[in-house]
């Protein structure tokens, strides 16, 4: 069976595709966020409180395109 | 306001009264907008519209702020042997479990009627752009001492 031939025969949702990568990104985003954030209180563990706070506003920001594209099933047909 | 100098046995991480700001003022921001897309959602959609609006307002600043709530939680664990692991596993944790609840909630009212789709999605788009607004403005009118165990002098009182 060549490609073509297994390609025609999924069906579904494309938009599907997309919540995935919506999990993706944002999973990296914050591994990343939270990873260099260990990494910043293993040197200087008295500057934890500040580094939490950055480490917090970068989360918001990393997973607040996760929310809005998982919520994107509603409006996708 | 003014804080009470810290005392120096005191391990508790700095950040909380930023992130217990951020929650007070995530809420307050939270009920305007319910307010305001409550209001617009009925006029285009009706009494669906309204619901909606509530409800993606709500979604949106309920799993925004399990983020700042969690960092709470976890700081209560400040000084202790396990604050490490158990902070990132805190955190970390209720990330994981707020995302597979928000695609179970989103699959769940994906199909009911008493829903209109675009107002909520609308306000879940309007409720995270709001707590993210307020984060950015908690953090950037805070005043983070540079090392925990540093005593500052007291905050100006115009905050």
């Amino acid at each position: 069976m060549d490609a073509t031939t297994v390609l025609a025969e999924i069906n579904g949702n494309i938009a599907t595709v997309g919540y995935g990568l919506a999990a993706i990104g944002p999973a990296i985003g914050v591994g990343i966020v939270v990873g260099k954030t260990i990494e910043g209180v293993a040197r200087q563990p008295e500057l934890a409180g500040r580094l939490q706070v950055l480490m917090w506003i970068g989360i918001a920001f990393t997973e607040a395109l996760a929310f809005i594209g998982i919520a994107t099933y509603f409006i996708f047909v | 306001m003014t804080t009470a100098p810290r005392d120096p046995a005191d391990r508790t991480p700095t950040s909380n009264p930023v992130l217990r700001r951020a929650l007070v003022w995530g809420g307050a921001i939270a009920a305007a907008i319910a307010v305001v897309g409550g209001i617009l959602g009925f006029a285009f959609a009706g009494p669906e519209g309204l619901v909606s609006a509530l409800l993606g307002t709500l979604l949106a600043v309920v799993f925004m702020g399990i983020t700042g709530a969690s960092i709470l939680l976890a700081n209560r664990f400040a000084g202790s042997d396990l604050f490490v692991g158990a902070f990132f596993g805190i955190v970390l944790g209720g990330w994981l479990l707020k995302f597979i609840v928000f695609i179970v909630l989103v699959v769940l009212l994906r199909g009911v009627d008493w829903l209109d789709p675009v107002v909520l999605f609308l306000s879940i788009v309007a409720g995270v752009i709001g707590s993210l607004v307020v984060d950015v403005l908690v953090v950037a009118r805070s005043r983070l001492p540079y090392a925990s165990d540093a005593h500052l002098p007291p905050p100006p009182s115009d905050d």
